[in-house]
C-alpha cells in the first residue's frame, strides 16, 4: 500500500506525516498558538486561584501593622476550626479606590472586606441604595446593638438614606495643638480661652517683630485658604457653620453660619490684625516652618498627633493640646477630619466569615489599644475609652493625657453627612474661600463682618455650582427622600 | 501534489492567523473602549448599575460649566508659553550647540538633556519645593537679590508661569535634540551660497536653515501642541490638584475630577471625545498649513 511504503520512508518531510489539519497552519502559527494557549492558562489559572482565606484591603501602612497581628492571632486560632483565615493586602489609597470602583462597575469580585477612607464614601453612595457596592450592615449592626456602641458621629459618614454600610474605625475630634513652649517661653497664658478673638488676644505678643524685617517673626495659626487646606475649610465649617449637606443630602452650603465662618477664616489671614500663615501640613516646607517656630498652633485630629512624632520627632515636648477656640462663646469646642470604615462588599463568598472577622478587628480591645498607643487614633467604641491607656501621659505632648483630653471632645463631634457630590462641594467650597482671600486682599477688605456679604454670594455660586449637576441627574429626579 | 489553490487557502489561513493577536487586542483594548466610551458620553452615570440614555445632555453640561471654559484657557495659556517661548529657545539652543567650533559640545547637550532623565512627577515635586513660599529656592533666590517678598504666591496666584518654567526646564532639552540632529541634516553648501549672495546670519536661519528643518519643526510644534494640551501629571503633582482658584485646572484635570471626584463617567467621557476632537482638527489644520507653506 503505497501510503504505507511513504509513512516508513524516513526521508519524507515531517509536513507530509502529520495529519491534515495540522498542516492547516504553518509552523509559525501554532508556535504562535501554543505560546498564547499556554500564556493564557496561566493567567487564568492565577486568577482562579482564589486563597481559600477572606481577602481584607487596607489603605494606610499604619493599618496594616497594627493589624498584622491581631490576624496572625486570627489565623492561628481558626486554622483547627473551619472558619476563614485572613489574608491582609495593603495597597494605596487611590489604587483601592480604583479597583473598589472598579469592581463595583464591573460586578467583578474585590476583597471580601475592604477599609475606606472618607473622601471615597461619597463615590460609593452614589445610585439607587440597592446598587450599592457594599453590604447593608444596618439590620445587622442593629440586632447586635452595635449601633449603640458608638457615637453617630462615628457612622453618619458611612450611611446614605438610613443605611448603614460600613463598621467605623475611629471618630477623629480635632484640638488644637499649641507650642507651648513659645508661650510660655514668653510668659503667656492659653488660660480662659474659648473663642478665637480670645486666643488670638492671649497670644499676639508672640508675633512681635524682633528682628526688625517689618513682618512678624512668627503668626499664630498654621491656615491658608487654597487648595491645600480643603480639609480644614470643611472642619471649620462643621464646627461653627452647618457642614456641606444635610440629612436628606441637600447642600446646605450657602448659609448664614457658613458666610460667617468662610469670613472669619479669611479675616485671619489679611490686614492689620492677621494671625494665620500658610504652614502645610504632609509637605517638606511646612516642616520646616514647624520646625522654625513659624506657626504656634495647629489644627490636630488625633491621627494627626502621630503625623508630628512621625514626621518632626524633634518637636517632642514643645507642643500641648486644647479644645478648638470657637467663632462665639458657647460654640463647639472641637470637630472632625478624616475617617475611616471598614465594608463587606457584596462580591464576598462568605458574608458571615466576614462579618466575624470585622466584628473581631475593629471591635477588639486589643485594637483599640493599639490603634492610640501606635496610632494615637481613639477608637469609637465607648465601652474601651475607660481603658488605662488613654491615661497615659504623651511625653511627646508634654505628658498630657492626651487620650482623655480627645475623648472628652467626641461627643461634641459634628456630623457628616455622605453624599455622593461631597467632594465636588468640597473642592467648590475651597475655591469660594481662595476667591473671598483675594477679594480681601484686593478690596483692602479686612473685617469678618465686611466679608460676611461678599461670603454669602461666592457660597452660593459655589452651591449652585453642586446644585447643577444634582439637578440634571435623572437617577436623583425620582429618587426616594433620604430620611 | 497541492494544488495552488490549496497553498492559497492556507496562506491565507495562516496570514488571518497571524494577524489575529493583533486584531483581537485591538479590538478589545482599542476599538470596543471607544465604542463604550461613545456610548458613555451620550448616557448619564451615576455609580455602579445605574446607567441612562442622556442625549446630548453630558455635551451640554460640559460647555456650559464655567469651570471647563477655565481649564481651557488654563490649558491655552500653557500650549501658548510652550510654544512660543520653549520651542524657539530649544531652536536656539540647538543652533549653538550646532556650532562646530564649539569646545564641549557633548556636555552641553548632556546638561540640557538631563532634566528630561528625572521624569515628569520628580520634576513636579521639585517645582511644589522650588516655588514654595517663605523656604523655596526661587522666592529665597529674589528676596536677596531684588527683594521680592518671601511669601511671593508662585503656586497661588501665578500658576500657569510657574508650570511654563518648570515645563520649560523639563523640555527644552528634549525638543533640542530634534532641532539639533534636523539643523544635522541641513545642507552646508545652501548656507555657504546664501552667505556668498550676501545674506547675513539671521537671513540665513530664516530663508535657508528653517524651510530645510520644516518637516522636524512641524512634527515638534505638533508634538508640544498635543502634549500641552493633555498636560494634566505636572499641575496635578506641583500644586496636589488644580490649585488655588483653579488656576491649574486643565481640561484632562477636569475630565478627571468629572470621572473620579464627582464620579460621572457619562461626562467625562464627553469631555474626552470634545478634546480628542479639538486634537485631531487642530493637527489636520496645522497639517495642512504646513503643506500649503512647503508646497
Amino acid at each position: 500500500m503505497p501510503s504505507r511504503d511513504v509513512d516508513q520512508n524516513p526521508r519524507r518531510p515531517l509536513a507530509d506525516r502529520l495529519p491534515p489539519w495540522v498542516n492547516a497552519f504553518s509552523g509559525g502559527c501554532w508556535v504562535i498558538a501554543i505560546v498564547g494557549l499556554i500564556s493564557g492558562v496561566t493567567v487564568l489559572a492565577q486568577q482562579q486561584r482564589r486563597e481559600d482565606a477572606l481577602q481584607l484591603w487596607v489603605f494606610a501602612d499604619i493599618h496594616r501593622k497594627l493589624y498584622t497581628p491581631i490576624i496572625e492571632d486570627w489565623n492561628a486560632a481558626v486554622s483547627d476550626s473551619n472558619a476563614e483565615p485572613v489574608n491582609q493586602t495593603m495597597l494605596g489609597q487611590e489604587p483601592l479606590r480604583r479597583r473598589m470602583l472598579a469592581g463595583f462597575f464591573g460586578g467583578l469580585p474585590t476583597a471580601d472586606l475592604i477599609e475606606v477612607e472618607r473622601t471615597m464614601a461619597g463615590q460609593l453612595f452614589a445610585g439607587p441604595v440597592e446598587a450599592v457596592g457594599l453590604i447593608d450592615l444596618t439590620e445587622r449592626m442593629k440586632a447586635e446593638g452595635l449601633l449603640d456602641e458608638v457615637p453617630s458621629a462615628s457612622l453618619t459618614p458611612w450611611t446614605t438614606r438610613d443605611h448603614v454600610f460600613g463598621l467605623p474605625h475611629d471618630v477623629h475630634p480635632v484640638l488644637l495643638g499649641v507650642r507651648m513652649d513659645l508661650v510660655e517661653q514668653a510668659g503667656l497664658s492659653l488660660d480662659g480661652v474659648e473663642t478665637w478673638d480670645d486666643f488670638a488676644e492671649a497670644l499676639r505678643p508672640l508675633m512681635a517683630d524682633e528682628d526688625g524685617d517689618g513682618e512678624p517673626d512668627r503668626y499664630l495659626l498654621a491656615f491658608w485658604p487654597n487648595e491645600s487646606a480643603r480639609d480644614k475649610i470643611e472642619m471649620l465649617l462643621l464646627q461653627n457653620g452647618t457642614g456641606l449637606f444635610d440629612a436628606d443630602g441637600q447642600p446646605v452650603i450657602a448659609s448664614e453660619p457658613n458666610a460667617r465662618t468662610l469670613a472669619m477664616m479669611v479675616s485671619w489671614c489679611v490686614g492689620p490684625n492677621r494671625i494665620a500663615a500658610d504652614v502645610r501640613d504632609f509637605e517638606a516646607t511646612g516642616n520646616q516652618l514647624k520646625t522654625q517656630g513659624y506657626a504656634v498652633a495647629f489644627f490636630m485630629p488625633d491621627w494627626m498627633c502621630n503625623v508630628w512624632k512621625n514626621e518632626l520627632p524633634n518637636m517632642a515636648g514643645k507642643l500641648e493640646l486644647m479644645p478648638l477656640p470657637t467663632a462665639q462663646t458657647g460654640g463647639r469646642r472641637t470637630s472632625v477630619w478624616g475617617g475611616t470604615m471598614l465594608g463587606i462588599p457584596k462580591t464576598t463568598t462568605d458574608f458571615d466569615a466576614a462579618w466575624d472577622f470585622a466584628k473581631h478587628l475593629y471591635f477588639s480591645p486589643e485594637l483599640a489599644r493599639e490603634l492610640y498607643r501606635s496610632g494615637d487614633i481613639v477608637t469609637p467604641i465607648r465601652r474601651f475609652w475607660d481603658d488605662p491607656v488613654f491615661e497615659t501621659p504623651d511625653p511627646y505632648y508634654r505628658d498630657q493625657r492626651k487620650g482623655l483630653v480627645y475623648i472628652d471632645a467626641i461627643d461634641e463631634v459634628p456630623e457628616r453627612h455622605a453624599s455622593p457630590y461631597a467632594q465636588t462641594a468640597i473642592y467648590r467650597v475651597a475655591d469660594a474661600a481662595t476667591a473671598l482671600l483675594r477679594y480681601a486682599q484686593s478690596e483692602g477688605v479686612y473685617e469678618q463682618e465686611d466679608l460676611v456679604d461678599e461670603a454669602m454670594r461666592l457660597l452660593e455660586y459655589a452651591e449652585q455650582q453642586v446644585r447643577r449637576p444634582m439637578e440634571t441627574n435623572l437617577f436623583l429626579r425620582d429618587a426616594e427622600p433620604a430620611s | 501534489m497541492k494544488t495552488s489553490a490549496h497553498i492559497h487557502r492556507r496562506e491565507r489561513r495562516a496570514a488571518w492567523a497571524l494577524v489575529a493577536p493583533f486584531a483581537i487586542v485591538t479590538a478589545v483594548f482599542i476599538f470596543y473602549p471607544l465604542y463604550r466610551s461613545i456610548v458613555l458620553a451620550f448616557s448619564q452615570t451615576f455609580g455602579p448599575g445605574a446607567t441612562e440614555p442622556a442625549g446630548w445632555l453630558n455635551f451640554r453640561m460640559t460647555l456650559t460649566d464655567p469651570l471647563f471654559w477655565v481649564a481651557l484657557r488654563n490649558t491655552a495659556l500653557f500650549t501658548l508659553g510652550s510654544l512660543f517661548i520653549q520651542l524657539p529657545l530649544a531652536l536656539i539652543l540647538a543652533s549653538f550647540l550646532n556650532r562646530p567650533d564649539l569646545r564641549g559640545r557633548t556636555v552641553y547637550r548632556l546638561v540640557m538633556f538631563m532634566p528630561q532623565l528625572v521624569g515628569l512627577v520628580f520634576a513636579a515635586m521639585i517645582g511644589g519645593v522650588f516655588f514654595a513660599k517663605r523656604v523655596g529656592a526661587v522666592n529665597q533666590i529674589l528676596h536677596a537679590t531684588i527683594g521680592l517678598d518671601l511669601d511671593f504666591p508662585w503656586l497661588d496666584q501665578h500658576v500657569t508661569i510657574s508650570l511654563i518654567l518648570i515645563a520649560l526646564w523639563l523640555y527644552v532639552g528634549f525638543n533640542m535634540v530634534y532641532f539639533l540632529a534636523a539643523l544635522q541634516t541641513v545642507d552646508r553648501s545652501l548656507v555657504e551660497a546664501a552667505r556668498i549672495d550676501g545674506a547675513n546670519p539671521a537671513q540665513r536661519f530664516i530663508h535657508v536653515v528653517i524651510p530645510s528643518i520644516r518637516p522636524v519643526l512641524t512634527f515638534v510644534v505638533l508634538l508640544s501642541f498635543i502634549g500641552s494640551m493633555q498636560l494634566f501629571e505636572l499641575p496635578y503633582v506641583m500644586l496636589n490638584g488644580a490649585g488655588t482658584e483653579n488656576r491649574g485646572l486643565t481640561v484632562v484635570m477636569y475630565l478627571y475630577q468629572q470621572a473620579f471626584v464627582a464620579g460621572d463617567l457619562g461626562m467625562a467621557s464627553a469631555v474626552g471625545w470634545l478634546l480628542g476632537l479639538a486634537l485631531i482638527a487642530a493637527a489636520a489644520l496645522q497639517m495642512l498649513v504646513a503643506r500649503k507653506e512647503a508646497a
